[in-house]
């Protein structure tokens, strides 16, 4: 050891400037061949992941923004239906009215109609048979008379004799 | 211990190959091993990615539990290979020992204080460079009379004693390590009437001790730079 500590305060500085020399070349090269490459990569890897993790960011609140929106459409949307199955609920039950009463009204003229055309019938009938009746009241009694009797002199008597009848 | 290196005398300067064949050799599994990990990086990362980014950020963490600011960055590659390198030099001299002639020829670098030293000062130069260039020269000179003035000489020995405990902790953890280890090899093949006992005994002591000394490795390296990083801080980040 002694020895050693001799040696390297002046006796043997060639492994001094050998050690220096070899020191030196080891680090550039290996700072060529081996720290740039990996250490470049390491920094891009990083780089890739702040990017990365920004972007992830970004579509986060964009993916938030878009399903706030599309909530709020759905809920103009819900809206927007509802008004229209009522408004679709109100024109039906006025449709609904409004056929009814048409029915309504139908019928009624119908019936009214019908009465009418019963009454005519009944009318006409009657009066059928009230000319039938004076024609032969008029050719029996001319019978029995033996004389002709003029209809129409005769007519409004019998009119009202059949009058007295119908009532 | 009383081994005996070879050397190389290039003029002046005197090289220990039992240091600089090993260091050398780290340095290359370092950078292979790294190389190797680092193929086609992906931004999903596989098996042999993950291993990396795991070490990576493992120093990271180290620099940047010091100093979380932008300061940090101009660092983290030099604790990442230093790191590694450190960790390489304690494991390699572990199970590696090679012996020719009473000549060691390849051993732990950093269990000769030389080296341990050379990478401290690495790293005290390097806090002092970042001193100046972060809060300018005057700047750099105020933090040796704070807080107060007559804290200038404590201040001063502080650098001292900094580059002192840096070095000499890991040389003599690992240097302490490899004695053992030698030591307990020696036991187990010492021979003679008592070797039927003494090889297991010492086979089992020996794997018990590389093992832990493994985690002394690890540990080491892991202090050495997390302490490199908080001299660095002190002198590079202004509070």
């Amino acid at each position: 050891m002694i020895y050693g500590l001799i040696g390297a305060a002046g006796l043997e500085l060639g492994d001094f400037l050998f050690g220096l020399l070899t020191f030196i070349v080891l680090m550039l090269l290996v700072g060529k061949f081996a720290w740039k490459p990996v250490v470049g990569m390491m920094a891009a890897r990083q780089d890739k992941i702040t990017g990365d993790l920004d972007y992830a960011d970004k579509s986060r609140a964009e993916a938030q923004d878009l399903l706030a929106k599309r909530q709020d459409e759905l809920k103009n949307t819900q809206a927007e239906a509802v008004t229209i199955v009522n408004n679709a609920k109100a024109n039906g039950e006025k449709q609904e009215k409004e056929i009814v009463a048409a029915a309504h009204e139908e019928a009624s003229s119908i019936k009214s109609k019908a009465q009418q055309d019963i009454a005519q019938a009944k009318q006409d009938a009657l009066n059928g048979a009230r000319d039938q009746v004076a024609d032969l009241s008029v050719t029996i009694a001319s019978k029995i008379i033996g004389k002709s009797l003029k209809a129409e002199d005769q007519q409004a008597l019998i009119d009202d004799y059949i009058k007295g009848l119908g009532d | 211990m009383n081994d005996k290196y070879p050397e190389l005398q290039l003029g002046p300067v005197r090289f220990n190959l039992a240091n600089d064949i090993p260091m050398l050799i780290a340095a290359v599994v370092v950078f292979l091993l790294v190389f190797y990990l680092s193929r086609k990086p992906k931004l999903r990362p596989g098996g042999k990615q993950n291993l990396l980014e795991w070490i990576i950020d493992f120093t990271n963490g180290i620099v940047k539990g010091e100093m979380p600011g932008k300061e940090g960055n101009t660092f983290k590659l030099f604790i990442f290979t230093m790191f590694l390198f450190v960790f390489m030099m304690n494991q390699l001299g572990l199970f590696i020992d090679v012996k020719i002639d009473g000549y060691t020829w390849f051993h732990s670098p950093t269990a000769s204080p030389l080296i341990t030293m050379t990478l401290a000062m690495i790293v005290l130069v390097l806090s002092h460079y970042y001193g100046v260039k972060n809060k300018g020269f005057k700047g750099y000179l105020k933090g040796y009379v704070t807080p107060m003035a007559f804290m200038a000489p404590i201040n001063l020995l502080e650098e001292f004693t900094n580059f002192m405990t840096l070095s000499l902790r890991l040389y003599g953890n690992i240097f302490a390590g490899e004695v053992l280890v030698m030591l307990i090899r020696n036991l187990g093949l010492m021979g003679g009437h008592a070797a039927f006992v003494a090889f297991p005994f010492g086979f089992i002591v020996e794997m018990v001790w590389q093992g832990f000394s493994v985690f002394i490795g690890s540990i080491q390296a892991y202090i050495f730079v997390t302490l490199g990083t908080v001299y660095m801080s002190h002198k590079a980040v202004s509070e």
